[in-house]
Parts: structure tokens; sequence; C-alpha cells
């Protein structure tokens, strides 16, 4: 009976110090693990629905968590996700990402629409999206999955997103220009990158 | 070994991992800790290379300024609409800006609100100019290293634009104010001094300013100022801050400003400040005081031009309606005054400069005159008291016996004279000399230039008042005794060939070669004195009076002889004010026989010995003629002696004390 009160007693003293353990924030790079199962290890997705976020931009990653978590911007899942952390958490999360190397996977793009796109991105969205859409200050487009990229731009035009500031201006002149063609040649262009 | 002595081996592995958990828990929160301790930013790994940076101190981000150029500097697309619709113009010129004082700045310095791009809201402009140059300037004062010179400037016109209308709430929305630095300053566009960038924004100055006074631009570009500005490009014209000041913006209502907008003028215009500075307006302007003429008064002031425009307001046809403004019953006659006459011009203005040659002359020749003779003098009384010659006091033996030089008429007349012949010229040269500080400050202490005018007419008809008095004596006096009385005698005032043998015989006793001359019952520096004020009556009360009611004087006379009157009055008054107070005070009171004073003409009496040294001819005359005794008189009582010297001796120190200024402003004034 002694040795079982001792043992018990010792068991208390592992577990104290572990339940203490969770008190401070846990890593960025394990917050992060959350997000490997849709974003892919280290924000490099795999998949087609999801975006990869390594090499984001801290403020832009911070921004659409945000948003998710404020209602401000519609999900599936992200929402619940955002909810689960703190703001500190969130702005953790974003430099952990941003720190981490872009790999982006081949897609079959439709070289004409890529020319196209290119020819629109220049014109109307390079300002913003500089560097052809390159990971920056204003989101990362270049290497996206294409299928995200539709439903992306799919959300703003149907309002179920709020457009960026002059962004629907500047979209809206891209499809003036070039009709139907523009969002697929664009994402086509920005699917085409590596 | 019994188990209730030993820690079994369970027990043992769970005491380890409880160990273990407690010692990698403190680590953690040791890590978390210095990690926050250093920075917000969570820490970077080593050796990569990062697109964008955060600032290490500030966390804030660094936005590189090829950033803003994307959208800033696409010169294809100067022009945005904001969030309303409403355009906007966004490009800025950046090799303009390179070129420019703040070319070393990256735009986050000075657009500092700007923490994100692109904007993701309206972005606010709010550029701290004061607060950086305040800061900067805090920072460079003290550091020998850095060029802090031109910062002190931009600091001088800061202090001046805060204290300045502009730097007050706009009045129709208070939460700006009436204007801000980069209202004015092309803010990207600052060029350094003598810059090709100043001379551009010198030519949009009025523009500038117009945005805002859209009635005095329209006023302007009808100008001869804004003709050459705005049609011709003359960098050398007049634009607005030339005029207004840059930074001390004030309502032109206020005479600070009326002050600082007439002496402005004068930056370009020097030959006519000059000679309107000369002018009774200019004199009172320069004193400080905005109640005469100003440039603009007659100039007019955003519409200026020639006076060979029919539009102009001195224009031939408009200047007498100019003139009436402040003088209502102006004539014709005002119209041939010269406003910016110049006496040094002899070309244009051959009788202002005849005038003013002449009387420079006469103040040269008679002071020049005097001041040997006083040096001379004093050199052989000086020389002759160490020889034990001339009147030397008998300090054991004080005269007891005086003899009467002066009944009470003269000596009330010649104290009232004098006091009303200081006031005259105090309150005048104040005017003559109004660059001087103590000419300000005599005009403040004594309420304006106003009431200085009305103090200065006042102690003028005193003056005319005693001397008209004391003709009206003498020539009764003569009348009275004109059985016996002998033009040329004696006792007369009227020169005679004895002054000029008396003359001559001072010089020689003054170089040794003869005896000191001995007089009547008036010297010939005496007669000098006297007859001095009857030349000085007629030129500066004859101008005075032209000068005391200008309307009135134009009647009679043409408007130049303001100008002529104007110069006379002034040349004389500094010839009496510099003789009486120089000459007079050294033959009457400070040569050695007589310093520190003589009270003789507040007393009337004088020492018997010093009557028979100074008028030895008449104190023989009277002697052989057995009438001394009935001029002879006690020597005056304590009390009398004791009053004549307090008033010798503030009348002396307020005449050595009008001479040190008059003197001070002579010499310092402008040329």
């Amino acid at each position: 009976m002694k040795t079982i009160v001792r043992n018990l007693l010792l068991t208390l003293l592992v577990l104290i110090p572990a339940a203490q353990a969770t008190g401070p924030s846990p890593s960025a790079q394990a917050l992060a693990f959350t997000c490997a199962g849709c974003h892919g290890t280290d924000g490099s997705s795999v998949g087609p629905s999801s975006p990869s976020i390594a090499g984001m931009d801290p403020d832009v990653f911070v921004d659409a968590m945000l948003d998710y978590k404020n209602d401000r911007r519609s999900s599936t899942i992200m929402k619940r996700i955002a909810l689960g952390y703190t703001d500190e958490q969130i702005r953790e999360m974003g430099f952990f990402f941003y720190r981490q190397q872009l790999r982006n996977r081949p897609q079959v793009t439709d070289p004409e629409l890529v020319a196209l796109g290119r020819k629109l991105h220049d014109a109307h969205c390079e300002k913003c999206h500089e560097g052809g859409g390159r990971p920056g200050d204003a989101g990362t487009l270049a290497g996206q999955w294409m299928p995200y990229l539709e439903h992306a731009m799919s959300d703003y035009l149907n309002d179920e997103r709020p457009w960026p500031r002059k962004m629907e201006r500047k979209v809206k002149d891209a499809i003036k220009a070039e009709g139907e063609r523009a969002i697929p040649a664009l994402i086509h262009y920005y699917g085409s990158q590596q | 070994m019994s188990k209730n002595k030993f820690v079994s081996p369970i027990g043992l592995l769970i005491v380890i991992l409880c160990l273990f958990g407690s010692l990698s828990t403190h680590a953690m929160q040791l890590d978390t800790a210095s990690a926050s301790m250093f920075s917000d930013i969570p820490e970077d790994q080593e050796g990569e290379e990062l697109p964008f940076t955060f600032d290490p101190e500030t966390g804030k981000r660094v936005i590189p300024d090829s950033r803003c150029l994307d959208c800033h500097g696409d010169e294809n697309e100067k022009t945005d609409v904001r969030d309303d619709g409403t355009p906007v113009t966004i490009y800025v010129e950046h090799e303009q800006l390179k070129a420019s004082v703040h070319g070393e700045q990256r735009c986050t310095h000075c657009h500092t609100t700007i923490e994100r791009v692109p904007h993701r809201k309206a972005p606010h402009v709010a550029v701290g100019c004061v607060d950086c140059h305040e800061t900067t300037w805090e920072e460079s004062k003290n550091n020998p290293e850095i060029e802090s010179e031109r910062l002190e400037v931009v600091l001088e016109q800061i202090h001046g634009y805060m204290d300045s209308v502009h730097a007050l709430p706009y009045k129709h929305d208070q939460s700006r104010t009436n204007a801000t630095c980069y209202d004015c300053h092309e803010a990207h566009n600052i060029g350094e001094l003598g810059s090709i960038q100043r001379k551009e924004q010198r030519l949009k100055n009025p523009e500038i300013c117009g945005r805002c006074h859209e009635k005095e631009l329209e006023d302007y570009r009808d100008s001869d100022h804004g003709e050459a500005v705005l049609e011709h490009g003359d960098t050398d014209a007049a634009v607005c801050s030339d005029c207004h000041t840059t930074h001390e913006i004030e309502s032109p209502g206020k005479d600070k400003v009326k002050l600082a907008i007439t002496e402005n003028c004068g930056d370009c215009h020097e030959d006519a400040q000059r000679t309107y500075f000369a002018s009774y307006h200019g004199q009172v302007h320069r004193l400080g005081y905005t109640n005469t003429a100003k440039c603009y008064d007659c100039h007019g002031s955003h519409k200026i031009k020639g006076e060979d425009d029919p539009t102009s307001e001195i224009h031939a046809s408009n200047r007498l309606e100019n003139c009436r403004t402040c003088h209502e019953n102006a004539n014709d006659n005002f119209l041939s005054f010269w406003p910016h006459g110049d006496a040094d011009d002899r070309e244009n203005y051959p009788g202002l400069w005849f005038f003013k040659i002449f009387m420079q002359l006469l103040i040269v020749s008679v002071m020049a005159f005097f001041w040997v003779h006083v040096l001379m003098w004093l050199y052989r009384e000086v020389i002759d008291r160490i020889e034990g010659k001339g009147l030397i006091e008998d300090l054991d033996n004080p005269e007891v016996v005086y003899f009467r030089r002066f009944p009470v008429v003269w000596r009330w007349i010649h104290a009232l004279f004098a006091i009303a012949t200081m006031v005259l010229i105090l309150t005048g040269t104040t005017l003559l000399f109004s660059h001087t500080d103590w000419a300000k400050s005599v005009v403040r202490f004594l309420g304006g230039p106003e009431m200085e005018g009305i103090i200065h007419r006042t102690a003028a008809v005193i003056w005319l008042g005693i001397f008209a008095a004391h003709l009206a004596i003498a020539i009764n006096n003569i009348w009275t005794n004109r059985a016996t009385f002998k033009w040329f005698g004696s006792t007369s005032m009227l020169p005679n060939w004895k002054d000029w043998d008396d003359l001559k015989g001072m010089f020689k006793w003054f170089v040794g070669r003869g005896e000191r001359p001995e007089f009547n019952h008036w010297t010939y520096w005496q007669k000098f004195d006297y007859w001095a004020p009857f030349w000085g009556a007629g030129v500066i009360g004859s101008s005075g009076i032209m000068l005391f009611a200008p309307e009135t004087t134009a009647i009679l006379l043409p408007g130049w002889m303001f100008n002529i009157a104007t110069l006379v009055h002034a040349e004389e008054a500094l010839l009496a004010a510099i003789f009486l107070n120089s000459v007079h005070f050294f033959n009457v009171h400070f040569r050695p026989e007589r310093f520190p004073m003589s009270t003789t003409i507040f007393t009337g009496a004088i020492p018997i010995e010093e009557f028979k040294h100074d008028h030895r001819l008449e104190y023989d005359r009277l002697m052989a003629d057995g009438s001394l005794d009935k001029h002879l008189v006690k020597r005056p009582s304590r009390r009398a002696d004791l009053a004549a010297s307090f008033i010798t001796s503030v009348l002396i120190i307020a005449g050595l004390t009008l001479l040190t200024l008059v003197l001070y402003g002579v010499v310092t004034m402008p040329s």
C-alpha cells in the first residue's frame, strides 16, 4: 500500500511540471505543424485547393488570419482554426512561414493564356503584386495552385470576399480589356511560374 | 535490500522524468523571456536572405523607396482616384527629389504614417516637418561633424511660421491650419540655396499663394511685378514672399506687417527707400509707426504699376487723389512735391542739392572754425594757468562784490529759451535720427509721433514767442534810450570793427603772440551766440511754419518747398544743437576760468574780478564815469546760488546728453 501511495506521489511530481509546461506558448514551428495537413510541410502546399503560404509576407498572413477570425473573410474551416490561436501566436506563425522556402510544383498551363496573363499582369497587377506576383507585401500569386486561384477569384467576383483596396478596379479593367479570358489568363500566368 | 528502504526502478524513472520535466520547463521559459527582451520580431535564421525586412529597433516594416515609386514614380500614371472617386496626383519625380535638400531621406522618413504598401486604407498624408526639423536640430546643433548652419536658419523660419497666421487653425475646419509647410513648399522639390529648383519655386510663388488668396493673385497678375514674373519669368521681380515675408505672415492690417512690407520694398528699390526714409513719411515709419504714407499707400499694393500707366495710382492724373487720402485739402501744389526727392541727385533735384550743399558747408565751416577756436582757447588758458596768469580765484577770499549783468527779464527769457530749444532738439532729432534705438525709445516714451509732434510744435511756439518778446523788449529799450543809444557803441549787440580786432587779438593770444584782448560789455563770441538764433529763427522758424500746416502752406507755395523746408529745418537744427551744446557750453562754462560752470545767466550777477577780467573796457569806462557802483550788488544768497547751480547743472547735463545723442545719430546715419 505504501508503495502504491509513494508511486502515486511520484507520478504527481512528474505531472505537475508537465502541466506547467503547457502554460507558455509553444514554438511557432510547433504551432505551424497544424497547418501542414492542408498547406504542406513548412507552408509549400501540395494540394490544389490550399494556397502555399511559405515565404508569405507576415503582415499578409496576419491580415488573413485575423480576417478569418473576425468574419471578414469567408471560409470553410479557417475560421475555426484561426480562433484557436492568440494574435501573438498568429504573428509568430506569420514570421515562421515568412522564413520558409517556397517550393512550387509544376502545373499544366496554356502558353497562350500564360502570355496573355503576363501582359495583363504587367498592365494591371504588377504595381501591387510586384515581381510577377512573387511573395511580397501584397501576398503570393506566383506558383500558387491554379484551382486555389480560381476559387479565390471567384470569391472576389461573387462578392464573397472583400476586395482589397483598388483591386476591384484593376481586375475589372483587365476583364474589360480581355473579356472572359482575362481571369483564366492571369491564373495560368501565375500557375506557370516556378 | 528491503522494498521499504529503497526506491523501486519505476519510482527512480519517475523521479528522473520529474527532474527533466522541471528543468526543461524552466529552460523553455528562459528562452521565451530572452527572445522577447531583445526584439519583438521573431529571430531570423542565420544566413537566410529575406526579400523584405523589418527594423529591428522599432519593429516597423522597412519600405524601400523603390516600392513607393512603383506607383508614385510612374510617369504614365501620374494621377489616381481616391476612394470617393475624386482624382489625385500621386506622381513624384524621383530625380527631382534626389536633387533636393531631402534627397538623402527615405520616403517613410517623412511619410511616417505609411506602414504598409500597397496602402490597405486610404493613406493619411501627414508629414511632421516641424517636429522632424526640431528633432534634427536638437541632435545636430552641438555636433561639429554635422553641417547645422542651414538647419538653424530653417528652424528660425519654422518659429516664424509657428507664430504666423498660417499656423492658426483654419476657421472653417479647426482640424487643420490655414496653411502648412507643404502647401507652399513643393514637398519633393525643395532646392538648395542658389539652385535652379529655388528659382523655379520663386516663379511659382504667386500661383501657390493664389490658391488661397485668389483676389490678390488676380490683382498681382495685372501689376508690373506680376507681368515680369508670370509672363516673362523674371526671377528678380517681386513675388508675394518678397513683400509679405516667407514665414512670418500676418494680417496686412497689423502695424508689424505694414512696417515689414514697406521695409521689404527697399530690398529691391534701394534708392526709393533711402529717399523715402529721408522724408517725414519715412522718418515716422522708421521710428516704428504707420500713421504716415508707406510705399503701398501711394503706389498701390498688388496692382502696382509704373507712373506712366494711366491706371497706376501714381500716374499724374491719379496722384492728387492719392495725396487726399491723408491730406484731405491737398491742392494742385501737392503734385509738385518730390516724395522721393534726392538731395544728392544734382541732375534731377538741383534746388534740393544746392540747399544741402549750402547747409552742409555752413555746418562744416561754422563748426570747424569754432571747434578750432575752442581748442586753441583751451590750450592757452591751460598754459596760462600753469604759468599763474589769467583769472585765478582766491579761494581764501571769496568774492563778496558782484556786478549786475542781467536783469530778471533776460534771465527768464534765457531759461525758457534754453528749455524750449532743448525740447525742440530732442523731439526734432528723433525724426532726423529715426534709425537709432534712442530715437525710437524717446518717441515711445513720449507716446508716439503724434504726441511728439504736439510737443515739438508747442515748444516751437514758445520758442518763437520768446524770440518775439525779446525783440519787443529790445526795441523798446532802444526806443526808450534813443537819445543816448549808440548803434555801434560799447553796449550795443551790433558787431563792429572792435569785434574783428578782438577776434584777431584772441588768435594771437592763443598762439602766444599777444596779450588777451580787453572787451567791452559784449564780446564777439557773445554777439555770435546772440545773432545766431536770429539766423536760426529765420531758417528753422520759417521752414518749421511751412511744415507745421502743409495744406495751408500749399495754398501759397509749390510742393517742392516742403522738400527744401524739411532739409534746411533739419540741417539748421543740427548746426544749432551741436554748436550750442559744445561751443557755447565751452565759451560760457567749460573753459578753465569758468569750469565747471557759470551761473551768471541765472543769478544775473558776475563776481567783480571776473567782470573786470572779461569786460575790462566796460569796467574802466564805468569807473571813469563813476557809475560802477550803480551796477554793483552783493554776492547772491546761498540759496540763490544753489538754485542757479542746480538749474545750470541740469541744463548742462541735458545739453551734453543731447549732444551725445545727436553725434551718435550723425555717425550712425545710414549712407
